[in-house]
């Protein structure tokens, strides 16, 4: 019983940093959509990390799968507003849509790219991206480059108010949510025979293979599963949030780079590591922006080479490293 | 009158495919003798289409000129940022390679930006044009062709002919055996990633001749995706495949619009970008040492 | 070792404690503007213009004007500004910090529709006022936000003076082709310039779009060639519009006239291609050379406010301190200053909901020009200019009432301009 609980001790530096989070924004005005920024880009990178660190794969087209939720929860919203009586209802159905249309295009690019190692995946991957984007400006589908534009439907659908402190309020708690969920199924995979198995695959996949794991199985488990958070965030911090989809911005590319940053920085594989990773990018690029407009770019570029050089296993990873023999170690993997 | 479109787009898709192919051909070498996919690639193609431009604006140095002094600036270039990041990476994960030539190309992106601004500039270099009927060729355009051609050749002798581009190519086979034959492994590398590097600059020269307007510090995205492409059409790791898989690529992208023109309600262009991605995915699945590759 | 980390984490938190309470710290006695303006990334141009028209305009209002009079004080205009790298999860960031903590009076939009939008849902929260000089997607006052409101015209408008000034200068060139980029903002124009052209009797003989990004236009303009217009309306935003003449030349697809939206108006267009650029149009919300003034806001009945376009000029150079000609970018910008300044006049108030209200009784001229917007927040008092290119000079031809020349129609072709022939009129 008491192992039961211990194995989930790891948590707790991510819970707590996440009410930190919340404590700060509710109670120090000014700093709620600061806290929303920096709970997007922790969700964004525990979602990236369940594959990403457990595989050591880059996925580079990772962000199909947020412009594919907020498809999802766009089209949920414009394609039912004129059915009476749904009300939050919609907001429901357009996660599970979110999270079916996610799941499918996961299904999909998994059975393409997953067979591909290294390089050739991530160009896959980049591929699979910017192919769909050209699929939906060319073939016209879901309204093409024109995108979709809801505010008006949420507002005739939630009232004005309750639609307002949605897109201001709730649809941060929801990411918050998620990437508290997200936290929770990387420990649990990383505990349980999927961990074991994607370890020995991420070591050296010929020889996990011939030990007869099935590595394309728990590869595409963790390849889903990544990208139905993938699809969550995009339906919240996106959809519901900024209630347009324009098709060059919800598939552009850089926040799949991103991700990766707040991966690496944090350190890939851990569970702490994306929730520090984001922190540490979100809060320099806000202040950055405020205190040297302009220049962030150039600064912080200069930053990540020397950070990749220099600690290639983030923060956390050296963390661990450093705590290994202490008390705190169970705290933090 | 469609079969007349579709031959004046196939010429004009051989001469733009030519300058892609040589676009890419850093790319592949990179990638063939390190392992290592340059994600900044765009950006080296940016500081050559600046030095271009700067040349022959502040100048008057006509774009051929220009072409052997951005290889050598890309070739300096490419020193650098070996020693001073690619090296200590070599046997790192993807993910840090990644990221650092990332970081690289926005790092050059922003020192543009500061030297320059984001103004769109462009150049204009009048040598005439010849009408073949079908369409409308600029010789500037058939300089640039005739240079990717000529460079792609030279490039293929120095492989073959000299002792260093046969050091390069036992790498690529086998770096361990190459070492322990007395080959200077970490020369190598340096030497490849100057070089590929030094090409990626000298095409922007000739991208430039091709379309010599809307040069500014981050038109090199769009590039870096083509690159991709072009270089997995070629097997990725061969530089000749490159060259190949440009040609291949500028006739898909300039061919398949006349075609899909012929679908009502729909936005044909788009699609030729959706179709050379299709093929991109086709080419990994099928034949991921490309398309020229015999194995 | 662990109290190593201890240390730092309690200093990490420290600094992040000082950092929230200097934020905290607001200047009274002042009206502050707030803007999460894009210095850097894919908007930084534009960004930069806007920062440099609102500076200018706030110049003046603070040194010539005295002031902005409210409740029977004399206030000066101040200026906060951040970069938002042109990024939405940044502009909802900043602009709550602008609200909650420089205690902003009216926040200015980020340059784009996408930008607009992504905003305006924090601002209408906060019940402020939310301006929007760099959003021009019609959809975005089609939402229901109550304190949004438009200095920049809408899409649809801008390419229907155009086809009114072809109708009117050669009643028998019926064939056009529509050509733009595939984007949100393109698009809008695009739909706008067809049901116009249709509504004057054109006949479009093409109608296609192009990526965004697109490095070779040759099959659309091969195929654009082949239809045999007598002139061509298009474009999207900067190099492509640059693209899109320059291949034109190289293709020698010759028509009587060409107009491209957003690049052809800028200085760096003529530059980048020269002699090609002889004659193409563009059209614009304002341009340098514009003939509004005090008389002629007498003429039409608008009351007049803000400096006139050499002192704006002026000012913005002052303003950047940098030799370069303001554009659109930075005059809608200035007059949303204008327009702001105007209205807390008017309402005699700071009050978010009596400003927005003046906002909507409000029609004045200042050197952008007329300025009135509807129920909805959109802007429909701003008519635009057409401007060409003429002995590499921006002349503006249209509409009669601004114009500072006539138009050199037809073209000359690309053959011509090579040699030498530049665009005069008749």
């Amino acid at each position: 019983m008491k192992k039961e609980i211990t194995k989930y001790y790891p948590l707790i530096p991510v819970f707590a940093a996440y009410l930190l989070l919340f404590l700060i924004g509710r109670n120090i005005s000014g700093m709620w959509q600061l806290v929303a920024m920096l709970l997007f880009y922790c969700a964004l990178g525990q979602a990236f990390n369940i594959f990403l660190g457990m595989t050591g794969y880059v996925d580079f087209g990772y962000v199909a799968f947020m412009g594919i939720g907020t498809y999802g929860m766009a089209l949920a919203i414009t394609k039912l507003a004129h059915i009476e009586g749904l009300g939050i209802g919609i907001i429901i159905i357009g996660f599970i849509l979110a999270l079916l249309m996610s799941t499918l295009l996961s299904v999909a690019v998994g059975a393409v790219a997953l067979r591909l190692r290294g390089a050739y995946f991530a160009i896959a991957t980049i591929g699979v991206n910017e192919g769909f984007r050209f699929l939906i400006e060319g073939a016209r589908i879901w309204n093409g480059s024109e995108g979709l534009i809801f505010t008006a439907q949420l507002n005739e659908i939630l009232g004005r108010e309750a639609a307002s402190s949605l897109m201001t309020y709730w649809a941060d708690i929801m990411v918050l949510i998620i990437a508290a969920l997200a936290a929770f199924v990387t420990l649990y995979y990383m505990r349980s025979k999927i961990g074991y198995a994607l370890t020995a695959l991420r070591e050296d996949e010929d020889a996990a293979k011939v030990m007869g794991i099935n590595v394309t199985k728990y590869k595409i488990i963790a390849f889903i599963t990544s990208a139905c958070f993938a699809g969550l965030v995009g339906a919240t911090s996106w959809a519901l949030k900024t209630p347009y989809v324009f098709p060059p911005e919800v598939f552009e590319i850089h926040y799949t780079i991103e991700a990766i940053i707040i991966v690496l920085l944090g350190g890939a594989g851990t569970l702490l590591g994306p929730v520090a990773g984001g922190l540490i990018y979100g809060i320099s690029k806000y202040y950055l922006a405020i205190f040297m407009p302009g220049f962030q770019l150039l600064i912080f570029a200069p930053i990540i080479i020397i950070i990749i050089v220099l600690f290639p296993e983030g923060v956390v990873g050296m963390l661990k490293y450093r705590l290994k023999d202490s008390a705190l170690a169970r705290f933090i993997i | 009158m469609l079969l007349e479109q579709l031959s004046g787009n196939l010429i004009q898709g051989i001469i733009l495919g030519a300058v892609y192919g040589m676009a890419t051909m850093g790319l592949s070498l990179i990638f063939g003798v390190l392992k290592v996919v340059n994600v900044g690639h765009g950006a080296f193609i940016m500081v050559g289409a600046f030095v271009t431009l700067w040349l022959f604006n502040a100048l008057g140095i006509n774009p051929i000129i220009a072409l052997p002094g951005a290889f050598v600036i890309g070739m300096g270039l490419g020193l650098i940022f070996y020693y001073t990041t690619m090296q200590r990476l070599i046997k790192a994960p993807e993910l840090a390679t990644l990221l650092a030539t990332f970081s690289i190309g926005i790092l050059l992106e922003e020192l543009v930006k500061l030297i320059f601004g984001s103004e769109f500039r462009g150049y204009n270099w009048v040598v005439g044009k010849i009408d073949i009927g079908v369409t409308v060729l600029p010789l500037s355009k058939l300089y640039a062709c005739i240079g990717s051609v000529i460079i792609a050749l030279l490039l293929y002798l120095w492989f073959k002919k000299t002792r260093a581009g046969s050091a390069i190519r036992s790498v690529v086979e086998d770096s361990e055996g190459a070492r322990v034959c007395g080959v200077n492994v970490g020369g190598a590398y340096a030497l490849s990633f100057a070089l590929g590097i030094g090409l990626t600059v000298s095409s922007g020269v000739l991208l430039t001749m091709f379309i010599p307007v809307g040069i500014n510090p981050y038109m090199g995205g769009g590039y870096t995706l083509k690159a991709f492409v072009i270089a997995v059409l070629g097997g990725l790791s061969s530089p000749y495949g490159a060259f190949f898989g440009g040609l291949v690529f500028g006739l898909i992208e300039n061919g398949s619009y006349t075609l899909f023109a012929l679908i009502p309600g729909v936005e044909p262009f788009a699609l030729t970008r959706f179709l050379s991605f299709v093929i991109l995915l086709a080419i990994l699945l099928i034949k991921p040492t490309g398309l020229l590759s015999t194995k | 070792m662990k109290r190593n980390y201890l240390k730092t984490a309690m200093i990490f938190f420290a600094c992040f404690g000082f950092l929230l309470a200097t934020n905290a710290l607001a200047a009274p006695k002042k009206i502050v503007i707030g803007h999460p303006a894009c210095l850097s990334g894919k908007y930084a141009k534009a960004g930069e213009q806007a920062i440099g028209g609102v500076k200018a305009c706030i110049d003046w209002v603070n040194n010539v004007y005295g002031g902005v009079q409210v409740a029977g004080k004399k206030l000066p205009l101040a200026y906060k500004y951040y970069d938002c790298e042109s990024k939405k999860e940044a502009v909802t960031s900043l602009i709550a910090r602008l609200i909650t903590v420089n205690k902003v009076n009216v926040v200015f939009s980020a340059y784009s529709s996408g930008l607009t939008l992504r905003g305006a849902p924090v601002a209408e929260s906060h019940g402020m006022l939310y301006m929007d000089h760099g959003g021009a997607n019609n959809k975005i006052f089609r939402q229901g936000f109550k304190y949004i409101v438009q200095t920049i015209g809408p899409a649809t408008n801008y390419h229907q003076g155009t086809l009114n000034m072809i109708q009117k200068v050669d009643p028998k060139a019926k064939k056009v082709a529509l050509a733009y980029e595939d984007s949100e903002f393109a698009k809008m124009v695009m739909h706008g310039a067809e049901g116009h052209a249709k509504k004057l009797g054109f006949n479009v003989v093409f109608k296609r779009t192009y990526p965004k990004g697109v490095t070779d236009l040759t099959p659309l303009l091969s195929a654009l060639k082949a239809s045999k217009p007598d002139f061509i309306i298009g474009g999207g935003h900067f190099e492509d519009g640059q693209l899109f003449n320059r291949q034109m030349a190289d293709l020698d697809i010759d028509v009587k006239a060409l107009s491209l939206i957003a690049a052809a108006t800028l200085p760096a267009f003529y530059k980048a291609l020269t002699s090609m650029a002889e004659g193409v149009m563009g059209p614009s919300h304002w341009e340098y050379g514009v003939k509004y003034s005090v008389e002629e806001a007498k003429k039409v009945g608008l009351n007049w406010i803000g400096p006139d376009q050499d002192e704006f000029v002026a000012l913005f150079k002052k303003a950047l301190g940098k030799e370069i000609i303001p554009d659109y970018h930075a005059a809608e910008a200035g007059a949303q200053v204008l327009a702001y300044v105007l209205a807390v006049e008017k309402a005699d108030s700071l009050d978010t909901r009596k400003v927005r209200a003046a906002l909507g009784d409000l029609t004045f001229m200042s050197f952008y020009g007329g300025w009135d917007v509807d129920d909805t927040g959109l802007q429909v008092g701003h008519s635009m200019v057409d401007v060409q290119w003429q002995m590499g000079k921006r002349i503006i031809v249209w509409p009669k009432e601004a114009q500072t020349g006539d138009v050199a129609y037809p073209m000359p072709t690309f053959a011509e301009k090579a040699r030498g022939k530049v665009a005069l009129p008749r």
